[in-house]
């Protein structure tokens, strides 16, 4: 089949718009001149180095990580119930109830942070990593869903039967045959929820109070100049990491496809 | 074996919703024989067969195993086992721990675990396979694996759902043998469910005919495809020619009728039809038809016809035959005695019939 001419080329400059910004972040990490613009001056890893040396960034992305960590866990544990239910039974406000599940994919992150501020407030819970924790959870869950209903869409429910019918009661069969099943899932899930939580700035920046994750550490340091290109290296680091995070994740949901024998 | 039924419904039904999938079914199974539900798909067999296991509740009527009422006892704390469509073998295992889980789940003792597995291994022809991956089996090695770890709880009843119906041909016939020599060494009661009636013929020692929800006629497989209950068994059962006839007189046993097309003829009753009644559907199997150049001698009733079609199965001939005061052509089957199709569409041939041979399906319902 013959493509239409120049399709591939707008295809091409589509892509280049899209990432190569993302490209000029890495690049401009290993300058050694604090100006970001062309030329280059030369190439340093300084930048890098420096990093270890930031308490206060190194606080942040501690923060970040038990925030990324308790989100994931809540919003896959909640992911996990939601998703059976809904692959495996048909009851009455279904399609409904996925649907608001589903709405923080669509929501402005504006929206849904200045709303969840004021509701925490008016519950009297102050901005707080705890805060940030329930947001992420809420804005984590509809990615947890969607992964583990896959998996869930390709378990064959005569394996539980199956292993019912061998003598394990309802607890058994979950541990033993449900759970290692769709392990693969389950791993996927944790990493792209916590490669979620990790890289949200707007809820975190309402409702991280005073303990900043590393996102809201990152905008807080591009005020200044003289610290620019240190967050240009931090923020390499945070894309490789999901990267690496999403790929890894990738793998395991493709296993979790395929473990139907 | 005894005479106690180990399994016994009485009355069973199941509902879902407003549709009727089970209605008022009762039966009772021996120890030790090999029974078989056969049915068209959705005929509410598997639902039955789920009911006996514990996974479907009945909506009314009674499930006993061995004499014990089932109502309310999970699959888990009931004396079947079950071989599944999909066979269910568990991915994250291999052949070994698949076998082993149920005996893990009772806490056997290890050694004994261990010995039990290569047994049942060795029953399915599988022995030593103990470490091979789940995922690494062909269709037939998946199918034994199931068969093994299903058997290797020692149930009292085996329950299968159309175990063979994702084999290949050659595969499924070594398997029918097979599995009715381990039920008969085992002398374990197995209750098939299957939509294949070859299948269920040459296995079962009983079968139970399903339509629409209801148990229509259980029989040993010879009577059931010599003495159907109605047309519609009979038809699901092998070929069958349907021709209309009035019975005339009865006595003792026979019947006087005449057929269409054939005539005047004494056909044996049929003590298992619903309705008899003056108009009686006739069945005729094709194999018992004779076809001949010459009006064959020694038959009740020959009658004159052109073959309008011809089908080569390779053991037998299948010839169609139209004959006047008949509506559809005639299906006679020969054996391939000689290697050689005798008949071309449009010749002229006799058909020769013993009234013997006819069946009476009753009253005619269509």
């Amino acid at each position: 089949m013959r493509r239409p001419s120049g399709l591939t080329a707008y295809a091409f400059l589509y892509l280049a718009f899209l990432y190569l910004p993302v490209l000029f972040l890495p690049l401009f990490s290993f300058n050694s001149g604090t100006i970001v613009a062309f030329p280059i001056k030369g190439w340093t890893l300084d930048w890098y180095r420096q990093l270890g040396a930031q308490d206060t960034l190194i606080q942040a992305l501690a923060n970040s990580l038990m925030v990324g960590m308790v989100s994931a866990l809540m919003s896959t544990a909640m992911g996990l119930f939601a998703a059976r239910a809904y692959t495996r039974y048909r009851f009455q406000g279904s399609a409904a109830s996925e649907g608001l599940v589903m709405l923080p994919l669509v929501v402005p992150g504006i929206i849904v942070a200045s709303s969840m501020l004021v509701l925490f407030i008016s519950l009297g819970l102050k901005p707080s990593l705890t805060a940030v924790i329930l947001g992420h959870t809420f804005l984590a869950l509809p990615f947890a869903v969607s992964i583990l209903k896959s998996a869930f869409d390709d378990f064959d429910v005569s394996l539980e039967e199956a292993a019912r019918d061998l003598g394990s009661g309802v607890i058994e069969t979950f541990w033993r045959v449900t759970l290692p099943v769709i392990a693969p899932g389950i791993v996927a899930s944790i990493l792209v929820t916590f490669t979620v939580s990790f890289d949200e700035f707007v809820l975190a920046f309402f409702l991280s109070g005073n303990r900043p994750t590393l996102p809201v550490y990152i905008w807080s340091q591009i005020r200044f100049p003289a610290k620019l290109p240190n967050t240009l290296a931090l923020g390499s680091l945070l894309l490789l990491a999901s990267i690496l995070l999403l790929v890894v994740a990738e793998y395991f949901r493709r296993r979790a496809t395929k473990s139907r024998v | 074996m005894t005479d106690t039924p180990i399994i016994s419904l009485s009355n069973v039904g199941k509902s879902f919703g407003s549709f009727q999938a089970v209605s008022a079914m009762s039966l009772e199974l021996k120890e030790g024989e090999f029974f078989s539900l056969l049915g068209p798909s959705g005929c509410g067999k598997t639902t039955a067969l789920r009911m006996i296991a514990g996974f479907q509740e009945p909506t009314q009527g009674r499930v006993e195993i061995d004499g014990r009422d089932m109502a309310g006892i999970p699959a888990n704390r009931r004396p079947t086992n079950m071989v599944f469509q999909s066979y269910a073998i568990f991915p994250h295992r291999n052949v070994g721990d698949n076998v082993a889980y149920g005996l893990r789940s009772q806490k056997v003792p290890k050694p004994e675990i261990a010995a039990r597995v290569a047994e049942a291994l060795e029953m399915v022809e599988l022995g030593g396979l103990e470490r091979r991956g789940a995922t690494e089996l062909s269709g037939g090695q998946r199918q034994r694996v199931a068969l093994a770890r299903a058997l290797v709880m020692r149930p009292r009843v085996l329950l299968l759902d159309e175990p063979l119906s994702a084999l290949d041909k050659k595969l499924r016939e070594q398997m029918q043998f097979e599995m009715r020599h381990l039920q008969r060494s085992l002398g374990i009661t197995f209750v098939m469910v299957t939509h294949d009636q070859y299948e269920a013929m040459t296995m079962s020692d009983r079968i139970g005919v399903m339509f629409d929800g209801r148990l229509v006629q259980v029989d040993d497989p010879a009577t059931l495809y010599a003495r159907p209950c109605n047309s519609k068994v009979a038809s699901f059962i092998g070929e069958m020619n349907f021709i209309p006839g009035e019975v005339t007189a009865e006595s003792s046993g026979k019947l006087s009728v005449t057929a269409a097309g054939f005539g005047a003829l004494a056909i044996p009753a049929n003590p298992n039809v619903e309705t008899p009644g003056k108009s009686a559907m006739l069945g005729i199997r094709p194999e018992q038809l004779e076809i001949a150049k010459a009006q064959p001698a020694d038959y009740d009733a020959t009658v004159r016809g052109t073959v309008s079609d011809v089908a080569f199965y390779g053991e037998n001939v299948h010839y169609h035959v139209q004959v006047d005061g008949i509506d559809r052509p005639v299906a006679v089957s020969v054996p391939n005695y000689f290697h050689t199709v005798d008949y071309r569409q449009g010749d002229q041939v006799w058909l020769g019939l013993l009234g013997d041979s006819v069946i009476d399906l009753g009253q005619q319902d269509q």
